[in-house]
């Protein structure tokens, strides 16, 4: 199980996270929602032990992780928000580079990249340099690169941008797959339907701090209405109608 | 037997390859090469091959254009019987040490921002079980083999051909072995130390400065080391002349030119050191591992301040809310707007220039290197004015004096159009492909503002007072008023069929009029920085003869807009992309 507890960050005086406590148990697959701004990436960040938390730990299976961060990054698979890849590498180069880093098997590594890129549609381009990648294709290079050494944990931050549909769905099924094959899954996104179509569970963030957290199902019950509705009625207290209406007469504005 | 030996070095080497420490060190070599940085922008990526072939390729010419001096039948026809080759060396010995720390230290520049390992390489490695301990080594490792490595290949073709053309008039063969082993010993050490003293800039920067500031005074530190190395491969042939007149005491200077004490090692290693020289060599082995374990604790330093920090870093951007100083209407850009660009391509295109070359590192440093070289001969134009010239006068109205805005704008303006053709991630160019009409033939006159806008009101500042305080109104406005017309026909012929925005077009292909393009620039440069201030030396003293320029500056204007009025339609549109010239050209009559 991991479990966040009482996790809080700042940068100098100013909180970015504040008191986050949740727990993922296995085959759960719980979504993380939250405006700009609201600490999703950092709460991604300390998950993964990029950045070390000003209070609070983050535990895997009871154990701090940062006392064997290794050990803990061996059973993680993390797809970040930006695709920052080595555009001079192919896609398999790139693929083999991580696979060898993490210490996989030679020959299991090779057949599982070959298989991963054919089931991702990017077996033809193998042996392009990924500086000539679509930005969906180097989605799904990181995506193979995050699950192929079939870690425990698996956290996406906006895994899907960029995807076209077929990929998009094909990884929402296999979102789902993982959480039943009692995988922990921590799901990042901006795109309600998907968190609500693949999550099982949903975190609702606002200026640092959890202000929903629950089944997705128990969520749009209490509330009455639909995920989207829900976290616009929980997150943002703007009247999105109105400010559309202003933007298009700032576009009619002409000088005086 | 050897095919057996070989397969097993084969296979452990393989097996070594292939294991997670040493993937990642060749993967930092590969970063090192290709490039670094967090966008995926389209720089100048000249693959491994091509990069080490440039990089050996001044030792090989240097070497060769030297066959004239130590050829034993050229020496022979020219009367030359006796002469004692080690001392004639020591000139071209030190400039092949500076050559090689000049062009050492310039790839270290060059591949600044490569040496440590940045976000991608945090975002790629840090969340795999590596520790970060492990990536410092790897990168450490990476880079030490890449200096042994660029040590070789800038001197591999100089210590092989340099012996080889000085040992041309001996009989012994040994003479060749000693002779090569002891310039292999200095180049090398003298590429490593600079390699280490760019590392070790690099490392204390980043040991002392927090992230933010290391990024903008990273840049002009940079620009200082270009101002540097461009300052040591100038004055290479006059240094050794100062070491022979420093009379038994060791210069001052010296200290500040690490070059002189690799020519004092090979020197003493001969046996052929004087006692300046000796003691020069005997700070060759203490600098050097200074250096080195300076540079090495300043690297761990600030990897550990910088690289492992990078997830707090990027998330903490500050928004500079600093107020404007001026009122609107009194600021640069409205200025130059009410005055010199009247349409909104060229107030936009301006901008997008004067900001691209101002915060693209590349573009920084090229200009930076022109300005440096530009510096610097104009600074040895001064010194030739002065020596030997009795009156401030005569030192002012002498050719030397007067070359130095000629010198100045020849260098800055072919620097600025040479910048103009280096691309700025062209991925974004889509924007003006989309907005810009392709048959509007604004680039010309809008490179043109640029480039007089950023020389003209600098070169008239500096020399119409200069001029004015050391000889009267007249001199200054007839010196000025050339200096200017000038520096306007110069940008006239060098926008000659300039038909793209600057910095959005691919980069030009290497074709076979390149070389005349470089030798009409070393010819337009003599007659420009040489020929016209000599011209107006004499021409001063009675100014009416100035009148007889104007027949040239007639004909340098009328021939670009003749070859302007010229050129077909098809030729005058706006282009993003260079294309190859084909082969066979089809006549399209049909068309």
């Amino acid at each position: 199980m991991l479990e966040a507890v009482h996790l809080t960050k700042r940068y100098a005086s100013l909180p970015a996270v504040q008191d986050l406590s949740f727990s993922l148990r296995p085959g759960q697959v719980l979504g993380c929602l939250g405006p700009n701004g609201s600490g999703k990436s950092t709460t991604v960040k300390m998950l993964t032990g990029l950045l070390q938390p000003t209070r609070g730990v983050v535990q895997f299976d009871g154990h701090n992780i940062q006392h064997d961060l290794m050990a803990y990054r061996k059973c993680l698979g993390y797809v970040p928000e930006e695709p920052h890849l080595y555009p001079y590498l192919t896609g398999w180069e790139y693929l083999e580079l991580i696979g060898t880093l993490r210490g996989m098997p030679r020959p299991d590594l090779e057949k599982k990249i070959d298989s991963l890129l054919e089931l991702f549609s990017l077996h033809p381009n193998r042996h392009a340099s990924i500086g000539c990648y679509s930005k969906g294709m180097r989605q799904r290079i990181l995506l193979i690169a995050a699950i192929m050494d079939d870690p425990e944990i698996f956290i996406f931050d906006e895994p899907l941008s960029g995807l076209d549909v077929t990929s998009a769905l094909i990884f929402k099924n296999l979102v789902q797959a993982l959480g039943r094959q009692g995988k922990l899954v921590f799901y990042c996104s901006h795109v309600l339907e998907v968190v609500e179509k693949v999550c099982s569970d949903v975190l609702i963030l606002r200026k640092g701090v959890v202000i929903a957290q629950d089944s997705v199902t128990n969520i749009g019950r209490i509330l009455g209405q639909s995920l989207e509705n829900t976290f616009l009625h929980l997150v943002d207290d703007v009247d999105t109608m109105s400010v559309a209406r202003d933007i298009v007469s700032v576009m009619q504005m002409k000088a005086a | 037997m050897i095919t057996q030996a070989a397969d097993v070095i084969f296979r452990v080497w393989d097996d070594h390859r292939r294991r997670p420490f040493w993937r990642m060190v060749q993967l930092f070599v590969a970063r090192i090469f290709r490039g670094a940085g967090d966008s995926d922008a389209d720089g100048l990526d000249l693959g491994i091959g091509l990069v080490l072939t440039l990089l050996a390729l001044p030792g090989a010419f240097v070497s060769l254009f030297l066959m004239d001096k130590y050829g034993s039948l050229l020496q022979w026809l020219r009367g030359i019987t006796h002469v004692d080759t080690l001392a004639i060396v020591l000139p071209d010995e030190y400039f092949f040490i500076v050559l090689s720390m000049t062009v050492t230290g310039a790839v270290a520049v060059w591949r600044w921002d490569a040496i440590f390992p940045d976000r991608r390489d945090y975002m790629n490695l840090v969340p795999l079980p590596i520790s970060t301990r492990n990536i410092f080594f790897a990168n450490l490792i990476a880079v030490l083999f890449l200096v042994i490595l660029i040590a070789f290949d800038v001197n591999a073709a100089s210590c092989v051909l340099f012996p080889t053309v000085v040992a041309a008039s001996q009989s012994e063969f040994i003479f060749f072995v000693k002779f090569a082993v002891v310039h292999a010993a200095g180049v090398l050490l003298g590429s490593v130390f600079a390699f280490l003293a760019v590392f070790l800039t690099l490392g204390i920067l980043m040991a002392v400065l927090p992230p933010r500031a290391l990024q903008r005074v990273s840049a002009y530190v940079r620009g200082l080391v270009v101002v540097y190395l461009v300052g040591l491969l100038c004055t290479a042939f006059a240094v050794p002349d100062l070491l022979r007149q420093a009379g038994g005491h060791v210069p001052s200077w010296t200290a500040l030119m690490p070059s002189t004490w690799f020519l004092g090692l090979c020197q003493s290693l001969r046996g052929r050191a004087d006692p300046v020289l000796t003691a020069l060599s005997a700070r060759v082995i203490p600098g050097i591992v200074a250096v080195a374990v300076v540079a090495l604790c300043a690297y761990a330093v600030g990897y550990r301040r910088h690289f492992v920090r990078i997830a707090e870093i990027t998330d903490t951007t500050v928004i500079d809310h600093t107020p404007a100083l001026l009122p609107r209407k009194w600021r640069f850009g409205v200025l130059l707007d009410r005055l010199a660009l009247h349409t909104a391509f060229q107030k936009g295109g301006f901008r997008f220039i004067c900001k691209t070359m101002l915060r693209s590192e590349a573009h920084r440093l090229a200009l930076t290197g022109v300005g440096g070289l530009a510096l610097v001969l104009a600074s040895q134009a001064l010194l030739d004015a002065v020596e030997g010239t009795r009156s401030r006068r005569a030192a002012a109205l002498s050719p030397d004096a007067l070359s130095i805005p000629f010198i100045l704008s020849f260098l800055v303006i072919v620097g600025l159009r040479i910048v103009f053709e280096v691309p700025v991630d062209l991925r974004s160019n889509w924007i003006f492909q989309l907005m810009l009409d392709s048959d509007g033939q604004e680039c010309e006159r809008l490179a043109q503002r640029v480039i007089l806008i950023l020389v003209l009101p600098g070169l008239v500042a500096i020399t119409l007072p200069v001029y004015a305080y050391l000889e009267g109104w007249l001199v200054a406005g007839l010196h000025t008023l050339l200096v200017a017309t000038w520096a306007v026909l110069l940008t006239n012929i060098v926008l000659i069929r300039f038909r793209k925005l600057p910095f959005t077009c691919t980069l030009p292909l290497f074709k076979q009029h390149s070389f005349v393009t470089m030798l009409s620039f070393v010819f337009g440069f003599l007659l420009y920085a040489r020929s016209t201030p000599e011209f107006e030396s004499s021409a001063l003293l009675e100014p009416v003869r100035m009148l007889s320029l104007i027949p040239v500056a007639a004909v340098a204007w009328y021939v670009p807009h003749f070859l302007a009025k010229n050129t077909i339609d098809l030729e005058k549109k706006l282009i993003f992309e260079e294309s190859p010239t084909p082969t066979i050209e089809a006549l399209r009559l049909s068309d």
